[in-house]
């Protein structure tokens, strides 16, 4: 992303405009932060004094810190296994589409997506009874609102899966939605197990009655005959034929012909009302109350649902009694009646969120629900990994396409904002990147960018970005952390960590001006800085010539060191032919020829002598004289000449002597090449 | 003989495992150390029978954590209930753990003064690496800096050895009085800890490497526990370079592994004929001899892993974990049973290895 993409926008404070400020503000890329700056015109007549209202009103500002449910540790848990779900999803995705064996596999997938959540809900559950969590409110709140959001998720994931996920002949949905309802609330059956327990005594608890009516509104049929049974006039025979009317009740049953089950069903259901006509359970009023929510009487549920939750509690229970056999198409126009009935009860009723975005899904109205599922307060996790699995199924497609939504783009760029969330907050950028991976180049422009944005806190870590830039081939961003680290080393006078790092990142300049300070602080001192490092360099010196001279310099020193003359002199002589000698390290490199051309018995033939002499007359001499002159020149900035040590002074005096030492040489090595010669 | 994996996801990023030492039984419990979390922790877990899944054994729950400055690099079990914990703030910690019949506790009961800092800026370096033999505990760190202390008191360190001038990442006993270093140039060099030795590295010697342009260090270190002069290391480019000790002017073996580089390496606890190898790729590896194709009446030169071009055919590999497709940090084998802790933010809890 280049500056000017990068919009700039204004932001109304009204301390700011009263003082002719401007406040603008642009995005920092690659987060949600705001980077903000002051305007106001000054020229340059404009008077340096502070503003009329300075001091005078208080400057408020908030540091607003970012604040997310991922701050709760627990629900890392739930980021990475579902890292790990999608990723697996995205590989199934790569295989051919549409075969019924996929659907299968999808729905496996959502089962898994809903699974880690109801387990992370359970671990949250469990974790808000510990200490640590009770006596300190902050987290007790975090604690909730997590508990509150994905357990709204999960409730909107089973409905979503019920409702588009399956796509059987013939489908019916009603048994699955008595199973959703059941799971959401659960109060009901605990109080059922509670009366089944009690047995016989169960009849005389206050709240027999109201629990079997509820159980009946949530269609758990076998539950409520079971606890029906331990009535204590369960042998008379209003019992005995209410029993049987809900024994008898027709379930559908795969293979069944569907003609065949609606004339069953129509059949026990108008018998059931001529038994209610008849006031056959006239003597058990309770019983009889039952008989009617059975039978679907509208009267009854109204009196009934005033005691509802939410106005989809008891919807799947309704159906059960009074179509059966609904389909979800069919259920869009019983949900948008049975809500209107509902808040037709309760005037006063205000939707929440998730109740609406319940009806939503009912209604078939996917648009505004994937809108609605982006304002849950969970950066987008539902929305994005809903959105992707949508996508890969394709079952929504032809839906999406009519309302003119582009699904592959829409899924992009949900993941794509994902991705790039978790890369930039709370260490997860290791999860981030899978994300930015499915997103093309966009994805890997993203990576580029925000990889060496990570603060890097031990090279052990560094090592692991550097890995994943590699494997995604971002030479740049792999070797912008080598440099970074490298100069970290330099300016902490870390020189022999800086040269391998530098060396890592294979950036000429870098490595050239690290081998520079290293031979100057040579020549200046004598000392030879990281000898360990510069002797285990081996083939990775040719990144720079500059390190190759370094390299084969360390060889000579060590050779001299060890007292090796000869192949010390050898090599000398190879580097001085080399022309890779920077300007700078002539004097020191002709004086470490001085001892070995005046040693006793000859170190150096004659022929190298020579060459010696040359250098030192075509290298040396001009070098000073261009020094001279640029001295000359700049008179002041003499700390800016090639020799900047002790040797400046008596250059002079050190060419003579070298041309002494050589001519010396020469001589001797003359005499005794010629006299081997001879003899 | 079937195995069996069993993922827990943990909500933390994890940089140590070890199985606390137990005698006779399978161990029940294990320590963890997590890295690059907003509060790093030292926890102690311990596995309890599961009764409601199917095919996972156990669920580890965490029975106590303590909370600790930096990241943790390195955990080594010094006896059977105290641990060395190796931090980024470049300091030694020891823990006590308290097994108890309901839940187990750990505290910690000596830290070290600063072991790793910067000369010139005076700043914490991260100690990168621990390695315990007996009660010495030799740490290495960015600093370059090998230290060897006392468990008995940490307070003291025994010998300081400025040992590189580079990063070091790892480091090993080879026996009482020699410890190995490796730097992040793949120079692996060997120092007498003795407090009368002059400090300076015995021998030096570089880790192979296909490009030799191109640095590759050298991230693990072990030594085989029955014969301690086979030296294992596993580097940046995945490959496992074997060393005599004995005969160090070429290494014995090199095989090139995995294809990210390799995270931990190590032998069985109770079995040196596996070795395990653990990738930054997600992979975890088991080398076992081939026992057949040994001969037996051969002298104990003979070990598979010195015998160079043949070492392949001489030992199987099998991949334990794979495509678990992010960085496995650390493992530890006791008895039957493997555990891997990783990036992934789990641990993975192997049985019948």
């Amino acid at each position: 992303m280049t500056e000017d993409t990068v919009s700039h926008f204004e932001i109304g404070d009204t301390l700011a405009m009263r003082c002719g400020n401007t406040l603008t503000a642009s995005f920092v890329p690659g987060g949600s932060k705001l980077a903000l700056s002051a305007y106001r015109p000054v020229k340059w007549n404009t008077p340096d004094a502070p503003s009329e209202s300075a001091g005078e009103e208080p400057v408020l500002i908030y540091m607003a810190q970012e604040t997310t449910l991922y701050t709760e540790p627990l629900l890392r848990s739930l980021l990475a296994e579902t890292n790990a779900t999608f990723a697996t999803l995205q590989v199934l995705g790569q295989g051919p589409k549409g075969d019924a064996k996929k659907t299968a596999e999808y729905i496996k997938i959502s089962r898994t997506y809903r699974s880690i959540i109801r387990c992370c809900l359970e671990k949250l559950e469990h974790a808000k009874q510990s200490p640590e969590i009770q006596e300190n409110e902050a987290i007790k709140q975090r604690h909730a609102d997590a508990i509150l959001t994905f357990y709204a998720i999960e409730c909107l994931w089973h409905l979503f899966e019920i409702l588009y996920m399956q796509q059987q002949h013939n489908q019916l949905i009603v048994t699955q939605l008595l199973e959703w309802t059941r799971f959401h609330y659960p109060n009901t059956e605990d109080a059922a197990t509670d009366l089944l327990l009690m047995a016989e005594e169960a009849s005389e608890c206050e709240s027999y009655w109201d629990t079997l009516k509820a159980l009946i509104m949530l269609g758990q049929l076998d539950v409520t005959r079971a606890i029906l049974s331990q009535h204590r006039k369960f042998n008379q025979t209003a019992f005995q034929t209410a029993d049987l009317v809900l024994k008898s009740m027709p379930v559908y049953q795969d293979g069944y012909a569907m003609q065949k089950f609606c004339s069953q069903w129509e059949y026990w259901h108008v018998d059931l009302e001529r038994k209610l006509a008849a006031h056959v359970f006239a003597t058990e009023p309770e019983l009889e109350l039952l008989m009617q929510l059975v039978s679907g009487s509208n009267e009854h549920w109204d009196a009934a649902l005033m005691k509802s939750h939410d106005w989809y509690e008891f919807l799947p229970g309704y159906l059960l009694f009074t179509r059966p056999a609904c389909k979800p198409f069919e259920l869009r126009i019983a949900a948008s009646n049975w809500i209107n009935r509902w808040s037709g009860l309760r005037p006063n009723w205000e939707m929440t969120q998730l109740s609406r975005m319940v009806m939503q899904l009912m209604e078939h109205d996917i648009k505004l629900f994937i809108y609605e599922s982006q304002k849950l307060g969970d950066s987008h996790w539902f929305a994005t990994h809903l959105i992707d699995l949508i996508y890969h199924t394709g079952h929504l497609k032809s839906y999406f396409d009519q309302q003119h939504i582009d699904l592959p783009s829409l899924r992009f760029s949900m993941i794509f904002d994902y991705g790039s969330y978790l890369m930039t907050s709370h260490n997860l950028w290791q999860l981030g990147i899978d994300y930015l991976d499915c997103c093309k180049q966009e994805g890997l422009a993203a990576i580029e960018l925000l990889l060496p944005r990570i603060p890097l806190k031990s090279e052990r870590q560094a090592f692991k970005i550097i890995a994943m830039a590699k494997e995604r081939g971002l030479v740049n961003v792999e070797q912008s952390i080598c440099k970074v680290l490298s100069k970290r080393a330099y300016s902490d006078q870390r020189y022999g960590n800086a040269l391998e790092w530098a060396m890592r990142s294979k950036d000429v300049l870098l490595v050239t001006a690290i081998a520079d300070f290293i031979l100057k602080h040579y020549s200046n001192t004598g000392v030879m800085l990281c000898p360990d490092v510069i002797t285990s360099i081996g083939a990775r010196m040719f990144v720079s010539p500059r390190l190759v001279f370094l390299s084969k310099y360390f060889e000579f020193y060590e050779l001299y060191r060890q007292r090796d003359f000869l192949s010390g002199a050898e090599l000398l002589i190879n580097l001085l032919a080399s022309k890779i000698t920077p300007d700078y390290f002539w004097p020191s490199l002709l004086i470490d020829a001085l001892p070995l051309l005046e040693s006793e018995d000859p170190k150096i033939f004659s022929k190298e002598t020579i060459a010696i002499l040359q250098h030192l007359e075509m290298e040396l001499v001009p070098l000073i004289e261009r020094n001279k002159l640029n001295t000359a020149k700049f008179n002041n900035q003499s700390s800016k000449t090639v020799f900047s040590d002790y040797r400046v002074e008596n250059v002079e005096e050190i060419l003579d002597l070298m041309r002494l030492a050589c001519a010396r040489n020469l001589s001797r090595a003359m005499i005794i090449e010629n006299t081997a010669l001879a003899m | 003989m079937s195995t069996t994996v069993g993922a827990h996801y943990i909500s933390e990023k994890i940089s140590q495992v070890r199985w606390l030492p137990e005698k006779l039984t399978q161990s029940e419990r294990f320590v963890t150390g997590t890295w690059d979390m907003d509060t790093n922790f030292v926890r102690v877990w311990r596995l309890y029978a599961n009764p409601y899944a199917e095919n996972v054994e156990h669920t580890p729950r965490c029975n106590d954590k303590m909370a600790i400055e930096g990241d943790v690099t390195g955990i080594e079990f010094i006896n059977d209930d105290t641990f060395a914990v190796g931090c980024n703030d470049g300091r030694l910690s020891l823990f006590n753990v308290h097994r108890a019949v309901e839940e187990d506790q750990i505290r910690r009961t000596a830290h070290s003064e600063r072991l790793h800092y910067y000369k010139c800026s005076q700043a914490n370096a991260p100690c990168t690496g621990i390695s315990v033999y007996g009660t010495d505990i030799a740490t290495v760190g960015e600093d370059g800096r090998l230290n060897v202390l006392s468990a008995n008191n940490l307070r003291q360190v025994k010998r300081t050895i400025e040992a590189d001038s580079m990063s070091l990442l790892a480091t090993s006993f080879v026996n009482q009085n020699q410890v190995v270093t490796a730097n992040r140039m793949g120079v692996i060099r060997l120092f007498d800890v003795r407090t009368a030795s002059d400090g300076q590295p015995t021998i030096s010697f570089m880790a192979a490497s296909q490009d030799s342009k191109s640095s590759n260090f050298v991230s693990a270190m072990v030594t085989h526990p029955m014969q301690q002069h086979i030296l294992i290391c596993g580097s940046e480019e995945g490959s496992i370079t074997v060393w005599d000790m004995r005969h160090l002017n070429f290494p014995a073996s090199y095989l090139s592994a995995h294809k990210t580089s390799i995270t931990d390496i190590g032998f069985h606890r109770q079995d040196p004929s596996k070795l395990f190898t653990a990738a930054e790729g997600g992979e975890m590896w088991m080398w076992s001899d081939n026992k057949h194709l040994i001969d037996a009446s051969q002298t104990d030169s003979s070990s598979a892993w010195l015998a160079g071009d043949r070492l392949r055919s001489l030992v199987n590999v099998d991949g334990i974990l794979t495509n678990i497709r992010k960085a496995i940090n650390s493992f530890d084998v006791h008895g039957s049973r493997l555990i891997c802790g990783s990036d992934s933010e789990a641990v993975y809890i192997i049985n019948d290895v």
